[in-house]
């Protein structure tokens, strides 16, 4: 039996500053729970020489509650995550999307640090043969072609797949924020800020720099009624989302929305936070007018290609689900 | 003994047979023991990996292999230089292209690195620079009747193959109701979890080859042929097999290129497909079109069935493509007036290969869809439609089904499992709404594809060794077949051993496809068992100096009516008997020719279906094969488990996708081909008949693989229909069909609201 290297070079790194002091060059990468890492090298669509294995460096692998935030370390696993009872009675909606993500063997590997860093899951990028922007190419291929699992929210890139990650809608819904280190020091940026659609000098789904490592993520505390996320796949499990909806809403005394945030997964290349839907709610009791009124809203300005028009009426119908 | 000189078995022969007998490899499975063909290890063996075309109609320009030659632990690259005497689908299509030559679809065979690991083969693998000229691709063969469509192998001439009887146009003229429609079906992948692939190993001048196959008999027949040596010098080991469903039927390219690679290199050679190459070039089911009319009197009588199909083959034909896409229309329902036009297209995609019910499942979908419709229109309850139009022949033929009440039992059975009769909630909250539908189906096989031979012998302490050249395909051959020579001799199980899946085992078996396996061996193993038992009896007759007569075996001993003679305990008297071979030889030489053997079936589903997101959970499924007498409950339970899986995701999830700008297909992995996985599978009943049909064979057993897939899909899609109201056309009914159709629906409800208004 011999194994597939999937680099050409592996170094297991155990120490966060010596990593984080030595320059990480073009042709090397960090790699934690390798469930995207793997498949992209095995596949020739990603080729890089070094993976720098930051398993061992003592990064953090916790959960923990510190006043109103919950500080979750970035290679705390999905599995670890999704077993946490306080976060899960706090906020909701984490547990109930990281239930729905891929399976169970994968939440045992995957990092929630990775999570945040896929690259898009466009079955065009995905192959080595096609040539496409996000990969350095020209154009989309996908544009022309089978557009049913791409974007619906128009942008000024090429590209039109979609962020892949259930977690980071509900992450941009609850205001997380991630701890950023670097050579140069350590940041702190909102998920909805680091998360951000490719740009004509940036092709990636996100704005961590070569050579950054996320420390850990912020959660604030739930300070909502109720929050939960809920998805739709071609089958009970096992895809990325066709469309999710991560939504929490807060109650006020007299029965009505004090505080609603809505965001979609599997729309556009960011978590896609519907604004005019969450307003809508505010000051409204839940009743059938207020979310239909909510839930037409959601498709403000979406622009399906010939084969995601349903993803309008998807959206439409998880937003009616998720209040209901 | 000769099969067709059998006594029906009748339920007084029968104890081991019928009865849940665990699988007797099940530990060996279970505990990873098991060696499957990619666990073939051999002493410096090596590894070979397949270049693969990235272009879906192209001339091979240059091949270089400078670079992949280079790599340390490369010990060959094989192109279509190193095998220009060599074949492959069609007599003059080479099995590797030479620079000339033509590659016609992405994932065509180019080279073969071998290697001393996988690893550095991979390497090498993607070093190998093939340039292409280009060709026009043409992957959607709706347009391949276009004035500039290209022209591709075997789509020189497209003809069209009819079928059928009477005049179907004057039938239709008096028909009360005529229902109609465009159906597609889509390719779907066998993506069985074991690849295609072998180990091959030349030893002198003949060869071993461990290979992944229903058919170790036609494997080594076929390679023989194109290697240009005999039979006897081919070798072929099928020890246990991670499933076929129609894709193993036939030896296939990796398994060719073992054996020359390793007759190339002097060393055992392994070569198995990785799972893109199983979505790209290992087969798959055929994609259809499919224009069918149905015409019927008021009463429901089925007085028109007029098909026009277009099955999609792929850029080469396969021995073994075998899409019976025409057999329902003509078979099915009792119907005077029928056409089946079928038109078989060639594409720059790759070959399309048998999949459990090859053709039959695409056009029950259809053809039972419609039943389904007619039911509808005419008012009259969809179970009693089928009973009106029940068929009790072949009306091709005009001979007499084995057992022409077969599908009125399975009417009867999934009727009473699935409570038919009584009220079903098809609201049960706002947005949700339920539905349940039902399907009959025909299927062709199931029954005997001889010759099946198989020889018995006791071996000197009394066990006994059953030979033959079958193969289990993990159905359970290796059991039932024990269970049943268990019965013939009275042995107990557990001093039974068969030998098979090795051509060197044992004489010819057939290949195991269109479920023929259990109807040929079953009556070939009990000729044989008793065989063994009659010369058992003749040399202790000898031993003893007594009357042949007198002698009897119970299993344990062999007994005499003489007065004085002791009963001989079985191990007793063959080690008195040794060095004589006590042994029988059985043979299932011919099928019966006054009926037709036939194995039919029903299903009926139960659906929920989510307004508000599209989604289609099955609830329910019902089945009731006609497999005849039901040799193993449990394995039989299995095939109905994993046929009602595989009809889920023929309904609802799975399908090959194809960029026909690029002519590739874009979802040739298990992320994005969608299997259904154990959360989308639902209650499943199998509403057993367990009826042996010993008109169709003397063991009365017919085979069950297709049959509870078959009505699968039709039943879900009907069901789908009674809770929303929507007919689909085309599989799978994903969620984007479901909300494009229900948002047409609520636009045209609108539409039609405010022209009243």
């Amino acid at each position: 039996m011999s194994l597939n290297p999937i680099a050409e070079r592996y170094v297991r790194a155990d120490n966060l500053d010596d990593v984080l002091r030595t320059p990480l060059d073009e042709s090397s990468a960090y790699f934690a729970g390798g469930t995207d890492m793997v498949p992209l090298q095995r596949s020739g669509v990603t080729s890089v020489e070094t993976l720098v294995d930051v398993k061992a460096t003592g990064l953090d692998r916790s959960i923990e509650r510190h006043g109103d935030r919950w500080r979750i370390g970035a290679l705390t696993t999905l599995a670890e995550l999704e077993d946490h009872d306080g976060l899960a009675d706090d906020v909701g909606a984490v547990r109930a999307a990281l239930r729905q993500v891929a399976t169970r063997q994968i939440r045992n590997r995957a990092t929630i640090g990775g999570n945040l860093l896929q690259r898009p899951r466009c079955s065009y990028f995905r192959d080595a043969q096609i040539d496409c922007w996000m990969k350095g190419g020209d154009g989309c291929p996908a544009r022309d072609g089978l557009t049913e699992y791409l974007g619906v929210v128009p942008n000024d890139s090429p590209c039109i797949a979609v962020q892949p990650s259930d977690l980071a809608s509900v992450l941009v819904m609850a205001g997380a924020s991630v701890e950023i280190s670097s050579a140069s020091g350590t940041r702190h940026v909102d998920v909805a800020d680091l998360l951000a659609g490719p740009t004509p000098d940036r092709r990636s789904l996100h704005s961590l720099k070569h050579g950054e490592i996320i420390r850990s993520v912020t959660i604030p505390t739930g300070n909502h009624s109720h929050s939960t996320y809920v998805k739709a796949m071609d089958r009970a499990v096992w895809q990325f989302a066709l469309v999710g909806l991560a939504a929490s809403v807060t109650l006020a005394d007299d029965g009505t929305v004090s505080k609603a945030s809505l965001v979609a997964s599997g729309v556009g290349s960011v978590p896609h936070v519907l604004a005019a839907s969450a307003a809508a709610l505010v000051g409204k009791e839940l009743d059938d007018e207020t979310v239909r009124t909510c839930a037409d809203l959601a498709v403000d300005g979406l622009r399906p290609s010939r084969d995601n028009g349903y993803k309008l009426s998807l959206l439409t119908g998880l937003v009616r689900r998720s209040l209901g | 003994m000769r099969a067709a000189e059998l006594d029906d078995l009748t339920e007084a022969g029968v104890e081991q047979v019928g009865q849940p007998v665990r699988r007797v490899d099940a530990v060996e499975k279970v505990t990873g023991r098991a060696r499957y063909s990619a666990d073939i290890s051999l002493p410096g063996q090596l590894v070979g990996v397949i270049v693969r075309s990235e272009r879906p109609h192209a001339t091979i320009a240059s091949i270089d292999t400078d670079a992949a030659c280079a790599v340390e632990g490369v010990v060959a690259v094989m192109t279509g230089a190193d095998a220009t005497q060599y074949a492959w689908y069609e007599d003059d299509e080479p099995l590797l292209p030479r620079v000339g030559d033509t590659v016609r679809f992405v994932g065509d065979d180019v080279a073969v690195v071998v290697a001393e690991t996988e690893s550095i083969a991979r390497r090498a693998a993607a070093l190998v620079d093939v340039g292409y000229d280009d060709l026009r691709p043409l992957t959607d063969v709706e347009h391949v009747d276009d004035d500039d469509a290209p022209t591709l192998l075997g789509n020189e001439e497209i003809e069209t193959e009819a079928e059928g009887r009477g005049d179907v146009e004057t039938a239709f003229a008096r028909a009360d109701v005529v229902v109609e429609g465009t159906f597609r079906t889509p390719t779907a992948v066998h993506n069985a979890m074991e690849p295609h692939g072998a180990v091959a190993d030349w030893r002198g001048d003949q060869v071993d080859v461990h290979t992944s196959t229903q058919g170790i008999n036609d494997v080594r027949e076929h390679l023989a042929r194109r290697l240009g040596v005999d039979h006897s010098q081919v070798r072929v080991v099928c020890e246990y097999m991670g499933g076929g469903f129609g894709a193993k039927q036939v030896p296939w390219k990796p398994t060719m290129l073992a054996v020359i690679a390793s007759k190339l290199t002097g060393a055992p050679v392994k070569v198995m497909n990785d799972r893109r190459s199983e979505n790209l070039a290992a087969g798959k089911r055929n994609a259809t079109t499919q224009r069918v009319r149905i015409g019927a009197m008021k009463n429901g009588s089925v007085v028109a069935i007029d098909a026009e199909i277009d099955t999609e083959v792929g850029a080469y034909s396969v021995p073994g493509e075998e899409s019976a896409v025409q057999g329902p229309y003509l078979h099915l329902y009792q119907c005077d007036d029928v056409r089946v036009r079928t038109r078989r297209l060639r594409s720059n995609l790759g070959p399309a290969v048998a999949f459990r019910g090859p053709g039959y499942l695409e056009s029950t979908f259809v053809l039972e869809s419609l039943m389904d419709e007619l039911a509808v229109e005419l008012g009259i309850d969809p179970i009693d439609l089928r009973r009106r139009n029940h068929a009790g022949r072949n009306q091709q033929e005009d001979v007499a089904w084995s057992h022409p009440d077969g599908i009125l039992r399975s009417y009867e059975r999934v009727a009473e499992e699935s409570g038919w009769a009584n009220s079903f909630d098809r609201e049960p909250s706002e947005r949700i709404r339920r539905g349940r539908g039902f399907a009959a189906h025909d299927w062709l096989a199931a029954s005997a594809t001889p010759p099946g031979h198989a020889t018995v012998e006791f071996n000197f302490d009394g066990s006994v060794h059953v030979g033959l050249s079958a193969q289990d395909l993990g159905t359970g051959t290796r059991t039932v077949l024990g269970q049943v020579v268990a019965d013939a001799m009275g042995v107990d199980m557990a001093h039974i051993r068969l030998s098979l899946g090795d051509t060197s085992t044992g004489p010819p078996s057939p290949t195991s496809a269109g479920s023929t396996t259990v109807p040929t061996m079953a009556p070939a193993v009990r000729a044989a068992a008793l065989a063994a038992v009659e010369d058992l009896l003749d040399a202790a007759a000898e031993h003893l100096e007594v009357d042949r007569n007198t002698l009897s075996f119970d299993g344990s001993s062999v007994q005499s009516t003489v007065a004085d003679l002791d009963d001989q305990p079985l191990a007793e008297l063959c080690a008195d008997l040794s060095p004589r071979v006590v042994h029988g030889w059985g043979s299932k030489e011919a099928t019966p020719d006054d009926v037709s053997p036939r194995a039919q079936g029903s299903a009926e589903a139960e659906v929920e279906v989510d307004l508000d997101t599209g989604a289609v959970r099955v609830t329910r499924i019902v089945v009731g094969p006609d497999c005849g007498r039901i040799l193993n409950r449990r394995l039989a339970d299995s095939q109905v488990l994993g046929g009602v899986t595989q009809g889920i995701g023929f309904a609802l999830t799975e399908r090959q996708l194809v960029d026909h700008h690029l002519g590739m297909v874009m979802n040739p992995d298990l992320n994005e081909y969608l299997l259904p996985t154990a959360s989308d599978t639902c209650e499943i009943v199998h509403a057993a008949l367990d009826i042996p049909d010993l008109a169709a064979n003397e063991v009365g057993a017919k085979g069950i693989g297709e049959l509870p897939l078959l009505p699968v899909p039709a039943a879900i899609a009907n069901a789908v229909h009674d809770a929303i109201g929507i007919r689909f056309h085309d599989l799978p009914i994903t969620r984007q069909r479901v909300l494009d159709a229900l948002s047409a629906r609520d636009r045209s409800t609108t539409n039609d609201e405010q022209e009243s208004s």
